[in-house]
């Protein structure tokens, strides 16, 4: 048999893993920064670029693609090279992989506080980013599918099929999802509206956290947790079981971060069904990585890396195993819009991909360094001061979601609500609050202290930028692979269009007829679209990131309607591009809040929240008095929207600047008669002109009845 | 409890189609398990464990 030379890289996975470091601890003290803002609102410091709106997706994205994004690479690059026996298939295109990633970022970090953002969660960023984002990915795929078609070891391991539904999904989401119809360099609109654009966003939402948070985390821990435990994974069949039915339920599970919207029901039912369904796989992943360990727990006590990969496996199953708690309508209609999702998420992000993070690092820098870790001891402190954190972290935040979502529902003996002012349930919670902060400043304490303890041990060891190795070359097959799934193990490009296939399906089936079949978005004929100044107004909400704390969306409980009003329904929502729905509500659903005040109020707690509500906690905006509407765009957005099927006449996009300067007069004249002397070309008014307008229409419809059955009722 | 999944107005039919997509391709896959040859497994079980010897050989 011929024995073959060659080397492995390790410098990309060393360059990979210090940018991982490095966002890793912008991404928690930008974390930081936000989960304080919602204690001491001066935090925001009063500068539009650094308000809670603007800054928590610069730490979601920060988090997600630039902390897990280089984590995962770094991660793939190690453990893909060593399964397959090959070198990257081109350091040139690791190179490109690499800047191109870290661009984005540093793209994303400039843009987002700037206010340049498409409020779709967790892919926030502007079309031109969307793009390289869809560059890259193709890079990463290339010279992924280039290392496996030259590798030296005929079969894929489990890792690899991970790696191949990671990248095929990630790409059909993140394109399905950046549909956008640009109306300059930084401005687009969502081909889809309302409904329909949730349905999408969701989609993207639940599986970016299936498909990048969690199928390549399983892939390195179906290679990094055998070679830190040193013996093999528990059951290879169930690796394939899980791994299958993970990749084609999960696809389905989206709707659920929508029940009692104005989502079709069957949408809904079906997202229940299948994220309930999800436990099994997810589990299976669980229980094989902790069987793994079975015999080796005496390892877990001294090897700090397995202390790290038993939490990360726990919080997996903690976190998989409360997702479809929450998916069940009954818990859902409590714990949704609160803390508890937060919660929810940090036990996963923090738990489950920060901890299988460090105890990578800790496992692969001292090999690629060619020495030992520098402190085992300060790799223990980590560990606990890390645990610590998300203890400190997740439990306060469960109380506070009871606690919040118990005072939004309760109604006093008269039947009517124990507290109608949502602000005195946000102050409830400030307590719980602070311990939250306490607990991710812990859990950042840790990654400095782990920063150090790598830092010293790349500085005590030399890299090994190309690793030797070798390995014999495969021969020709001469027997014919009975079972099905051995042969497709040697079938990379066949297994990408399966799992293609597999992941295809969910979306199809919830898609389609939400798409096409109009029953499912009744039409409402009092619901006309936005005037050109509270055009103008909803992209300003959406530049402040509003969308952040306030849903937009009133479910059908009697706890609701009498706080909000009306119950949201889909024909509502078919102008919206975006939707803006929300998933948290840190202060109160905006969906009726059009008329609910004069413009005056809105004015003053624009200004100064706490004017109107004392002791709010949400930031002044007081830049929108001063500055200028920006209406150079304006034609040529209302133009996009009538691109996308928005009925503006040929009128309204010509006349839209003087339409839109017509009604903002309007509104100031209103403004001055009540000693607020304000200009009307001020971004302040577009943005009450769209706030009067939210969730008016179908009152309309309401009054229109009643004086046509006055009528009637006259007539008769 | 199954009020949520079952009342849901003719609209069923999604509901039923998409789960027996799911049980068929369940059931394909565990077949597959099924008849799959011991052998293989130890052999993709043992993949990363392969070069161990000489990672730790180099190792200084």
């Amino acid at each position: 048999m011929q024995i073959e030379q060659f080397n492995y890289d390790n410098k990309i996975v060393r360059d990979f893993g210090i940018a991982t470091i490095i966002w890793g601890l912008v991404g928690m003290s930008v974390g930081l920064l936000v989960a304080s803002q919602l204690i001491w609102p001066q935090l925001n410091f009063l500068t539009q670029y650094t308000t809670f709106g603007r800054v928590r997706p610069v730490h979601t994205n920060a988090v997600i693609f630039a902390f897990v994004g280089n984590a995962i690479f770094m991660g793939v690059y190690y453990s893909l090279q060593r399964v397959l026996k090959a070198r990257m298939f081109s350091d040139t295109l690791s190179k490109i992989h690499f800047w191109g990633w870290q661009l984005i970022i540093v793209a994303s970090a400039i843009t987002l506080p700037l206010g340049l953002t498409t409020s779709h969660e967790y892919a926030e960023m502007e079309w031109p980013i969307d793009v390289g984002i869809a560059l890259i990915w193709v890079v990463f795929g290339i010279n992924m599918f280039g290392t496996i078609l030259r590798r030296r070891e005929r079969h894929m391991y489990v890792a690899v099929w991970f790696y191949i539904a990671t990248f095929v999904t990630v790409a059909v989401l993140h394109i399905v999802n950046s549909v956008q119809l640009p109306v300059s360099f930084w401005k687009s609109y969502y081909v889809y509206a309302g409904v329909q654009d949730a349905l999408v966003q969701w989609w993207y939402g639940h599986n970016a956290v299936a498909f990048f948070l969690t199928t390549p985390y399983l892939g390195m821990m179906y290679y990094f947790l055998p070679k830190m435990a040193n013996r093999p994974i528990y059951s290879y069949k169930l690796s394939i079981l899980h791994f299958w039915s993970l990749i084609f339920i999960y696809i389905w599970a989206g709707p659920h971060h929508l029940l009692y919207t104005s989502l079709p029901t069957w949408v809904q039912s079906l997202g229940v069904v299948f994220s309930i369904m999800l436990i099994a796989p997810s589990w299976g992943g669980m229980i094989n990585g902790l069987l793994t360990l079975r015999g080796a727990w005496d390892k877990v006590r001294t090897e700090p890396t397995l202390k790290f990969m038993v939490v990360a496996l726990t919080s997996y199953g903690m976190a998989t195993f409360e997702g479809p708690m929450l998916s069940l309508k009954q818990v859902n209609a409590i714990a949704h819009f609160t803390d508890w999702i937060v919660a929810h998420v940090h036990v996963g992000a923090l738990g489950w991909n920060g901890f299988m993070t460090f105890a990578i690092l800790y496992y692969l820098v001292p090999r690629i360094y060619k020495t030992d870790l520098y402190s085992k001891k300060l790799a223990n402190v980590h560990f606990w001061i890390g645990t610590l954190g998300i203890l400190f972290y997740a439990i306060p935040m469960y109380w506070a979601a009871v606690v919040q979502g118990l005072m939004w529902k309760e109604f006093t003996p008269e039947g009517v609500l124990k507290y109608p002012n949502f602000l005195a349930t946000t102050l409830e919670i400030i307590p719980m609050h602070i311990m939250r902060a306490t607990g991710g400043a812990l859990y950042l304490a840790g990654a400095i202290i782990m920063t150090v303890n790598l830092v010293k041990t790349m500085r005590q060891g030399k890299l090994r930028a190309d690793e030797a190795a070798e390995a014999a070359v495969p021969g020709p097959i001469v027997v014919h692979e009975a079972v099905r799934h051995r042969r497709l193990e040697r079938k990379p490009v066949l297994f990408m269009v399966l799992a293609l296939v597999a992941i295809l399906i969910g979306g199809i089936v919830e898609m389609i007829p939400t798409f096409t079949v109009t029953s499912n978005v009744p039409k409402i004929e009092s619901v006309r679209p936005y005037s050109a100044l509270e055009l103008q107004g909803r992209d300003l909400y959406i530049r402040e990131g509003c969308v952040n704390c306030h849903s937009q969306t009133v479910r059908p409980f009697r706890s609701e309607t009498s706080r909000y009003g009306e119950y949201s329904k889909a024909g509502e929502f078919i102008y919206d591009r975006p939707f803006l729905w929300g998933s948290k509500r840190t202060g109160p659903d905006l969906h009726r809040i059009g008329g609910k005040y004069p413009n005056k109020w809105h004015f003053d707690h624009l200004l100064d929240p706490t004017i109107t509500s004392p002791g709010s906690i949400m930031p002044a905006y007081p830049w929108l008095i001063t500055q200028q509407l920006d209406n150079s765009l304006l034609s040529e957005k209302m133009n996009a929207m009538r691109v996308l099927g928005v009925p503006y006449t040929a009128d309204e996009i010509t006349q839209a600047v003087a339409h839109a300067k017509q009604q903002a007069a309007t509104i100031a004249e209103e403004l001055r008669s009540n000693q607020v002397d304000v200009r009307p070309d001020r971004e302040i008014i577009a943005m009450i002109a769209y706030l009067q307008r939210l969730g008016t229409d179908i009152k309309a419809t309401a009054e229109d009845e009643r004086a046509a059955s006055t009528e009637i009722n006259k007539r008769n | 409890m199954f009020k949520q999944i079952t009342n849901l107005n003719g609209d069923e039919l999604y509901l039923i189609v998409s789960l027996w997509i799911f049980l068929v391709f369940f059931i394909s896959v565990g077949c597959m398990l099924f008849w799959m040859k011991k052998d293989h497994i130890d052999h993709m079980r043992d993949i990363p464990l392969e070069n161990q010897e000489n990672e730790n050989e180099t190792r200084g």
